[in-house]
């Protein structure tokens, strides 16, 4: 297989390949989580709903809160199926070299960062990850936030031995000392 | 440059006492900036009431007195030295903060002056650092003396860190501290200036004026409409019965004034514009009342592009752009250094000083896929199209065919858009084309890519399709609409080249 760029010094075709890699799909439990969150929203949107429809005087307010409610209900109740689905599409790869992750349904996302570009890499954990021993990690480039990385739904000792991963080959890339 | 009666600056020292003049102005600028609605709307309004006036008067000198009374604080709580390999500041009325900078941390030291520093030949300082906008430090006045000794010797120190960092690994290169070279490329001439000034995207301009009256308006008063029609009543007898007239006297008014606004402002912010080359990278100066000087380093640099706009293509002005690794916040606007007016030459020596010059090159031109074009046709072109239509139908009947001319109109610029936007790829560079009626390039020097994202939408997917979005620390470019085998390939390729290369990139 040849390049498409036969300008370029190195044969592209031959390099390591990005997208044949295996990937590895994020903690079930981390699917529980999104569907807490986005329930509790609805939750709440519902609730402050019925609140407003109480206090206000529009005439005929039970029928008319049930039938946005109706309607509400149908939107949460496909945004839970969309969470659902687009879930299978969130998966993380690591290489000698760059952290890749995928993502979305409708728009497939996939970002890879070389590790001697980082910055920097954090753990974090909401409350709700907190329940299901889960961690989010985060991983910071110079300039602007468009190109972090954030890879949910990590069980803490794998979290831990990426990040750990990720600051050791950050520092030894970017030293120069090698080579 | 003669730095050669060596300033102390390892003791703690304050600023010039101008600066209190500059603080005083600056604080007056905020207050007024704050309240200038509230003040108009006083004037306006004209309430003769001798009372009033005299509390707004005691208002105003008390306002005075505080500001007076700060800036002389504020100068005389400010110090500043160097220490060994930083600079420090400290600095506070009630709450003293004390700020030290590692020299490794500063990435340039720009200089302004605002009509006041210009008077008095000062110079304000502002030291930009790579970090958060926290870190950010800056000297309201110096002389220009001290400012350049400042600056030299701030870059000396900095110098002097990396060669010894070098030194344990090589044998010390002689410290050759080089001075300055400095050669002036580009001068913009009263003649050039008024090109530029003339040249400039008016339609803007018009926009921000729009933008600015309205949003005025509804600060001084929340009834402007109403006191609008009133005045405009007033005169009613004067002004031409015919709709049509006024429309056009109107639009003849706009026009004059969004012009002249454009070219005053040219002026203005780009006075006696000279740009120099350095032995580390660039220095611009420019502006009639607000002087400045920005410093570039060339190993910050990310991308470079120029663009021109189809009335700059008759004069043959580019616009370049050089973009520097910027801070998270994004608000350091000194990350970005635009100038207005370029010749060919000069965007070529730019690019051929800052990114190795053998790799400037013309390369195949990959051209983004067709569909893209009747992509866009669809959306800015049928879809709202056939929405209008359907929106003006029970008005116009049958006449809404007259919308029909919007397709040939997008059609036309849609087939301009997509013939210019190309890329081109070599070892070293990434060319992204693109452009309507005038064009734009853009220059990125790919090792220093720090992430890479492969975008598919549904549709995407079903034609073989991605989008590839490339991030520097300056910002991101993005190629749309390639054959996902190019989109593969190109990310393979960004990838490897910034993880195999050892140099700097920031």
């Amino acid at each position: 297989m040849t390049s498409i760029f036969e300008n370029l010094p190195v044969d592209a075709a031959s390099l390591p390949q990005v997208a044949s890699l295996t990937f590895h799909p994020i903690e079930k439990k981390y699917l529980r989580v999104s569907l807490i969150g986005s329930t509790i929203f609805w939750l709440a949107l519902l609730l402050s709903g019925a609140i407003f429809a109480a206090f206000s005087d529009i005439e005929n307010q039970t029928l008319v809160y049930l039938i946005s409610a109706a309607g509400v209900l149908l939107l949460a109740v496909g945004h839970l199926f969309f969470i659902r689905a687009a879930f299978k599409r969130k998966k993380y790869a690591l290489r000698g070299r760059d952290i890749i992750y995928t993502k979305g349904l409708w728009w497939r996302v996939r970002t890879s960062i070389p590790f001697n570009r980082i910055q920097h890499a954090e753990l974090k954990q909401g409350p709700f990850e907190r329940l299901y021993g889960l961690h989010s990690l985060k991983v910071f480039t110079a300039g602007g936030a468009a190109c972090d990385l954030v890879i949910p739904g990590l069980k803490e000792a794998i979290a831990l031995n990426i990040k750990d991963f990720i600051l050791g080959k950050t520092t030894l890339d970017g030293s120069g000392a090698e080579d | 440059m003669e730095a050669e009666q060596k300033i102390d600056f390892s003791t703690p020292r304050r600023q010039s006492r101008i600066a209190i003049g500059v603080i005083l102005v600056k604080f007056l600028r905020m207050t007024l900036k704050i309240l200038w609605p509230l003040l108009l709307s006083f004037l306006i309004g004209g309430r003769h009431n001798s009372a009033f006036e005299n509390t707004m008067g005691y208002v105003a000198i008390a306002f005075g007195a505080i500001n007076l009374i700060g800036s002389v604080l504020t100068y005389f709580r400010f110090y500043f030295h160097l220490e060994e390999n930083a600079m420090v500041i400290d600095k506070g009325l009630l709450r003293r903060t004390h700020t030290n900078v590692p020299f490794e941390r500063i990435q340039t030291i720009n200089f302004r002056q605002n009509l006041l520093h210009q008077i008095f030949n000062v110079v304000s300082v502002e030291v930009d650092t790579a970090g958060a906008a926290k870190s950010e430090i800056s000297i309201d006045a110096l002389t220009k003396n001290e400012a350049n000794a400042l600056r030299d010797q701030i870059m000396t120190g900095k110098k002097h860190l990396t060669t010894q960092e070098l030194s344990t690994v090589e044998n010390a290169e002689p410290v050759a501290i080089e001075e300055e070279k400095e050669a002036l490329i580009l001068h913009l001439s009263p003649k050039d200036l008024l090109k530029v000034g003339l040249s400039q995207n008016h339609l803007h301009s018009m926009g921000i004026i729009f933008v600015f009256v309205f949003s005025t308006m509804d600060r001084l008063t929340n009834n402007w409409e109403e006191q609008m029609t009133n005045q405009i009543n007033q005169y009613q007898g004067y002004v031409p019965k015919s709709g049509l007239l006024i429309f056009a006297i109107i639009t003849v008014l706009v026009l004059v004034i969004s012009f002249l606004f454009s070219l005053i402002n040219t002026v203005l912010k780009h006075y006696e514009l000279s740009f120099f080359i350095k032995s580390g990278g660039f220095k611009l100066v420019r502006g009639l009342f607000n002087r400045e000087e920005i410093a570039i380093n060339k190993s910050k640099i990310q991308t470079i592009s120029w663009s021109e706009t189809l009335l700059r293509h008759l004069i043959g002005l580019w616009t370049l752009e050089i973009e520097q690794a910027g801070s998270r916040e994004m608000k350091q606007l000194k990350s970005k250094i635009k100038v207005p007016g370029c010749y060919t030459e000069q965007v070529n020596q730019v690019i051929k000083t800052t990114f190795p010059a053998a790799y400037y090159r013309e390369e195949p031109r990959f051209q983004v896929s067709i569909l893209l074009k009747y992509r866009l046709f669809v959306f800015i072109g049928v879809i709202p199209f056939l929405l209008a239509g359907l929106a003006l139908w029970t008005a116009l009947g049958w006449e809404v065919l007259y919308l029909l001319f919007w397709l040939p109109i997008v059609g036309g610029i849609v087939h301009l858009y997509h013939s210019k936007r190309s890329f081109e790829l070599n070892e070293e560079l990434l060319r992204n084309n693109s452009g309507m009626f005038g064009r734009k390039h853009e220059l990125t020097q790919i090792y220093k890519v720090q992430a890479v994202k492969i975008k598919q939408s549904w549709y995407q997917r079903r034609k073989s399709l991605a989008t590839v979005q490339l991030f520097t620390a300056a910002g991101r470019s993005v190629i749309p609409f390639i054959s996902l085998k190019l989109a593969l390939e190109l990310e393979n390729y960004l990838l490897y080249r910034a993880e195999s290369d050892k140099r700097e990139w920031m």
